[in-house]
């Protein structure tokens, strides 16, 4: 197994993951979308409300603002000591008190923990006019992805197989494929086109080119051929800011780790501790 | 008022409509201006092109 | 608790018995004014 990152930021990363199976590659990528957990407000206290917006939703644009999330502080409420009763472990508290007329944003919510803050400060949450107040108090909780999307650390998150570009020499280089490609990843070479290197992971595999050369006349068959390299997989993963990516692509391993262990577990304790000669 | 995130992949989009009413308003192509912004997939796109903002015309009859 | 209401036209507020009419200007479209409660939410 190998990891190759072509890009590592704190909110988008993009690698080459080889000699995996398709089974992995998609629960690697289900894991960090839905097993993450991130702070996400879930719970709405509305004192008053006199906006255009009723309080239902209200409480789900909040709801929808990503929280920097510490890990280490905090856990989720199933798995705190105080059983999810709620405990300073498992929550944390903002208020907003504005009067109009104003636009209110994220940044006018003022947490209790200021680690724990809007990730951005500019989400505009309400409009509003003259004598229009809101009053409220929000509490986060942990949470993950596959129970409501408001914790997916993930926003786009998906793989593709690596694309493998063979053109063979009926190419007279009629340029057709080169015009055709959405991504530009093909270039005319001398009298044949030719892939353009650093170009070619962008190809999203949509077959045009082929489709163009088979117009250009050239036969049944097209002399430009795509195809996709199975156990080799193109990863692009961006974040929501809660997290940093690179926390994100660890947890979910984690996750993968855990959950795979807890199997064997229970394998072993059904087949009475055979399943590892089992195995040989 | 402008969704939080986008309906389909959930990137932030209500971060960039106050700049890109602006500068829509101000003449300039929404295309560019989205593409300045950092939008690039079109579900986000559709977003901020699609909208309109009611809050001012709800207002009165609150 | 007779829900206290709005008239749309005059703005006055109304307290509502048999007729829907506002008694100040007697226009027939009356809003319902948010109660003093705190309302607890999900955010969802």
């Amino acid at each position: 197994m190998d990891i190759v990152f072509s890009r590592l930021g704190d909110n988008e990363a993009r690698f080459v993951l080889e000699g995996v199976s398709d089974g992995f590659a998609n629960s690697f990528r289900r894991a960090m979308m839905s097993e993450v957990p991130t702070l996400a407000i879930e719970d709405v206290r509305i004192y008053d409300n006199t906006s255009v917006l009723f309080d239902e939703i209200l409480a789900s644009r909040l709801g929808l603002i990503p929280i920097r999330t510490d890990l280490s502080t905090y856990r989720l409420p199933s798995r705190c000591e105080c059983g999810g009763a709620g405990c300073p472990r498992c929550y944390t508290v903002y208020t907003l008190s504005v009067e109009g007329p104003c636009m209110v944003y994220s940044g006018d919510l003022v947490p209790r923990d200021p680690a724990a803050s809007p990730v951005h400060d500019r989400i505009p949450i309400l409009r509003l006019f003259e004598n229009q107040k809101l009053v409220l108090e929000a509490r986060a909780v942990l949470g993950k992805g596959k129970e409501h999307s408001k914790w997916q650390p993930t926003i786009a998150c998906g793989y593709k197989h690596y694309p493998v570009i063979t053109i063979d020499d009926r190419c007279d280089g009629c340029g057709m494929c080169v015009d055709e490609c959405p991504r530009g990843r093909l270039a005319n070479g001398k009298g044949k086109a030719r892939v353009i290197p650093e170009r070619l992971e962008l190809c999203l595999l949509c077959r045009l080119c082929e489709k163009a050369c088979k117009r250009g006349g050239i036969g049944s068959e097209p002399a430009i051929r795509v195809d996709e390299e199975r156990s080799r997989y193109i990863f692009n993963v961006e974040g929501d800011g809660s997290l940093p990516v690179r926390e994100i692509i660890k947890e979910a391993l984690l996750h993968l780790k855990e959950s795979t262990r807890s199997l064997l577990e229970s394998l072993d304790e059904i087949a009475g501790g055979t399943s590892d000669e089992e195995s040989e | 008022m402008i969704p939080v995130r986008c309906f389909t992949c959930g990137k932030i989009i209500s971060l960039a409509w106050e700049e890109y009413r602006e500068r829509v308003e101000g003449g300039e192509d929404a295309g560019t201006v989205l593409t300045d912004l950092g939008l690039h997939r079109y579900c986000c796109r559709r977003m901020l092109l699609t909208h309109k903002e009611l809050v001012k015309d709800l207002n009165p009859y609150q | 608790m007779p829900g206290s209401y709005k008239c749309a036209r005059c703005k006055h507020k109304v307290e509502i018995d048999v007729n829907v009419r506002c008694p100040y200007c007697g226009h027939r479209i009356l809003f319902k004014e948010r109660g003093a409660g705190i309302k607890d939410l999900k955010a969802r």
